[in-house]
Formats: C-alpha cells, structure tokens, sequence
C-alpha cells in the first residue's frame, strides 16, 4: 500500500464515519443511504448474536435486530411527527427524517461497534440466561444512545416555540422515549431467538 | 528508533495528554506502536509469570504466554466498540486513532502491571492463600485498566462528554476483558494441582466465579449450582475454579 493510498484509505474512513453521524446531509438519498447503512450495520450485531447457535439463526438474528430500528422509525416517529403538528410545535418533515436517519446510523454504528465483544461473550457464555442478560443490557445501552440523537434532533426544532409549545413538546418527547423502548424490547424479544424470541 | 521508542515509553507513562494527541494527529504511529506492542508483551508476560511464582514450572512459561495474549485479544475485540461509542456520542475518531489510542493504552496498563509486580511476587512469597492471590490479582488489574482508561479519556476529549463515552466503555472493556481472561484459565496454578494444563474446561462465567472465590477467601465454602457445569470435573467448588482477569 503507497502513501497515497493511505492517505485516501483514511480519507474515506474519516469521511464515512463523519457522514454517518452528521447532523444533516444535503441529499434527502444521502438521509436515505445513511437510515440503510443504520439497519445493515445493526444486522451485522445481529449476526454475532446468531453464532450462539449457528446456522439459520444467524440469519434470523441478523434479520430480527435491525427490526426494531424499522418499527420505531415506521410507526412511533410518524406518529411522533404527527402529535407534535397536532400542538402546532414547529418540526418540519426533513429535520424528523434526517434526525431519524442519525439515530438508525448512530444505533448502528454502535452496534456493529460491539458486535466482536458481544459475539465473544454469547458464545463463550454457557448458561443461556446469563447470554440473554448479556444481550438485554447491550441493546439496552444501544438503544438508548443510538436513540439521543433523535430527540436532540426533534428537539432542537421545538425550542424555537413558544414555552407552552415547546413544554409540551418536551413532554411528548418524554413519552415517545418510553414508548419507543417498550417497542423496540417487544419486538427484540419476539424476534430474537437469543431472547427467547421466535 | 531505539531511541524514539524508549522516548514514547516515557511519554507513555508520565503524559497520556501528548501520547493521545500523538494518536489523534495523523503522524507516524510506527514508533508508537512500537513501544506499545513491547511494553503490553513484556510488562503483561512479567506479571503473568510472576503470578506463576507460586506454582512453578511450566506454569511459569504458560501464564508468561496467556497474560498478554488476554491483553491483545481484548484489546482487538473492543477497538470497534470505543469506534462506535465515541460516533454515536458525538465525538468521532477516525479508527486508525482509536486503534493508537487502545494500543498506548493497553500498553499503559501492561506497565502499571510491571510496576505491581514486585508487590504481587512479595505476598505469594510471603504465602497469601490461594483465593486471596486471586483477588490480589484482580486488583492489580483493576487499577492497570483504571490508567489506561485515563489515557482513553485523553484521547476522546477530556470533557464530560469524554467522560460519559469512557464510563460506558468500561462497561464494554470489563466484562470482554474478564471473559476472555476466564477463557484463557488458569494464570496462577494451585501447587497441589499434579498436572498444568495450559486452558481449563469451559465452564459458568466470569462473575459467578468471582463471587465464590471473595466468599471462599472468606471462609464461606458454597457449593455451585447444578446446572452450571455441563462439563463436570468432580465436586468441586466452583470458586476453587475462579482465576483472576486481566
């Protein structure tokens, strides 16, 4: 490998990683290209999860975790989007997508992140409770750091309002937090095995 | 690059400030990685085989060996998580800074285990019990991953977010680290123990271990739970099996 090669290699890395957490990216694609490589990463976590067992539950792990990611970013943020419209918060729908998009890149990242440290403690890991522990508290600490920029995202629109506005706002947001992670630790929980999932 | 090496030691252990600047800038890594690899390998392979001292022979050598083979790995397996975490919190790196930074970090920690070591060698010399040793050596790791966890904290801006990226790597770090290091049993040997083997069975995990082995240090024998041997070696504590983490 020359120099320049290097050089470019590092380039490239430093670029994809600073386009996957940017706040906004100029193409609504890009948005679109970024919420993709959030779900493509969250399924390579979902394959250190699969070798457990090996086989076809490597697939249907890999298949099952970015699954959450689909299901809040399908139904609680339109839903999100549309309570907010309803008390006239200032959110626009670019921002809510672009915001959306980060948090599946930011969950992702960190996901694919922890795969090799997760893939090491459920296969070595005998008792299988012990692994379904190990793997509640990695999608838990995912989950809620992937999920940050999301709400600071949304929130950061809202604070233009007026302060009623914008403490319901705040309230809302609160309670799309909550109802996100029942949502995501349902939907983890029936689809993947290592959870006792289908 | 004798010379530059020696230097980075140095740097390594009296300013983590300027080794993470060192790795955050794009200049050359090669001396320090150089003297990072060295002082992880040595440092790491004189504790493991001080740690051996009271089992002799050929533990010696296969502690000398494993120690830092635990470092490595470990150090391999968490690399993309501070990637990841310092992304999603907001402060990216690119990877080739992190992997600098793991690298001067774990040979950080594979120094303070070389500084320990008289201490450790002294109370096995002086005939602490078997399951205090562990826990001697937990310590000792303890405060080997606490230095490297400041020269981390360096590198990701030292800032109360920097902070937060670290504390939730830690939860990342410890239980990899301690797991790999269960894989890699044993390090310390019992000088009854016919036989060294140079890996254990594989058998229930990190954390159950090191409960048994504080309450047997104590005095309080439990016995393990029925399921949590697949591979039964006889009736033994389960405790009697726990080792120390690096």
């Amino acid at each position: 490998m020359t120099e320049s090669d290097v050089a470019l290699f590092r380039g490239v890395e430093a670029a994809y990683s600073a386009r996957l957490t940017a706040l906004e990216l100029p193409d609504r694609a890009d948005e679109w290209r970024r919420f993709a490589s959030g779900l493509a990463l969250t399924s390579v976590y979902g394959l250190a999860l699969g070798a457990r067992s090996g086989g076809t539950s490597l697939l249907r792990h890999a298949l099952g975790a970015p699954a959450a990611l689909l299901a809040v970013s399908a139904l609680a943020v339109p839903a999100l989007f549309v309570v907010l419209a309803l008390i006239d918060a200032p959110v626009t729908l670019p921002k809510t997508l672009s915001a959306t998009a980060r948090a599946s890149a930011s969950t992702g990242l960190l996901l694919a992140g922890l795969a090799p440290a997760s893939a090491l403690l459920v296969v070595t890991i005998d008792s299988d409770q012990v692994a379904s522990v190990v793997t509640r508290l990695t999608l838990i600490l995912a989950g809620t750091l992937g999920g940050l920029p999301l709400l600071s995202g949304i929130y950061e629109e809202v604070r233009r309002a007026p302060t009623g506005t914008r403490l319901k706002s705040v309230l809302l947001l609160c309670g799309f937090a909550l109802f996100a992670g029942a949502l995501s630790a349902r939907i983890w929980s029936a689809l993947l095995p290592i959870l006792g999932g289908a | 690059m004798f010379q530059e090496t020696v230097q980075v030691l140095e740097r390594l252990l009296r300013s983590p400030s300027q080794i993470a600047k060192h790795c955050a800038a794009d200049e050359d890594p090669r001396a320090l990685f150089l003297a990072s690899l060295c002082a992880t390998l040595l440092g790491a392979a004189a504790f493991g085989g001080v740690l051996a001292t009271s089992r002799g022979g050929l533990q010696l050598l296969y502690s000398a060996t494993k120690v830092p083979l635990a470092l490595v790995i470990t150090l391999v397996l968490v690399v993309p998580a501070l990637h990841g975490l310092a992304a999603s919190l907001g402060q990216p790196l690119r990877l080739s800074a992190v992997v600098s930074l793991v690298l001067a970090a774990t040979g950080r920690a594979a120094l303070v285990l070389l500084a320990l070591s008289p201490v450790v060698w002294l109370a096995l010399d002086r005939g602490i019990g078997y399951h205090s040793s562990v826990l001697l050596a937990a310590a000792c790791y303890a405060l080997a991953g606490l230095s490297a966890l400041g020269l981390l904290w360096h590198g990701v801006g030292k800032s109360l977010r920097g902070a937060f990226v670290i504390a939730c790597f830690g939860l990342v770090l410890v239980p990899t680290g301690a797991q790999t290091a269960w894989l890699l049993r044993p390090f310390i040997g019992r000088p009854a123990q016919a036989r060294v083997p140079f890996l254990r069975h594989r058998e229930s995990s990190f954390a159950d271990a090191m409960y048994l082995s504080a309450l047997s240090s104590q005095g309080i024998y439990r016995a393990p739970e029925p399921n949590s041997h697949p591979a039964p070696r006889g009736a033994t504590n389960l405790a009697d099996d726990a080792e120390e983490a690096p």
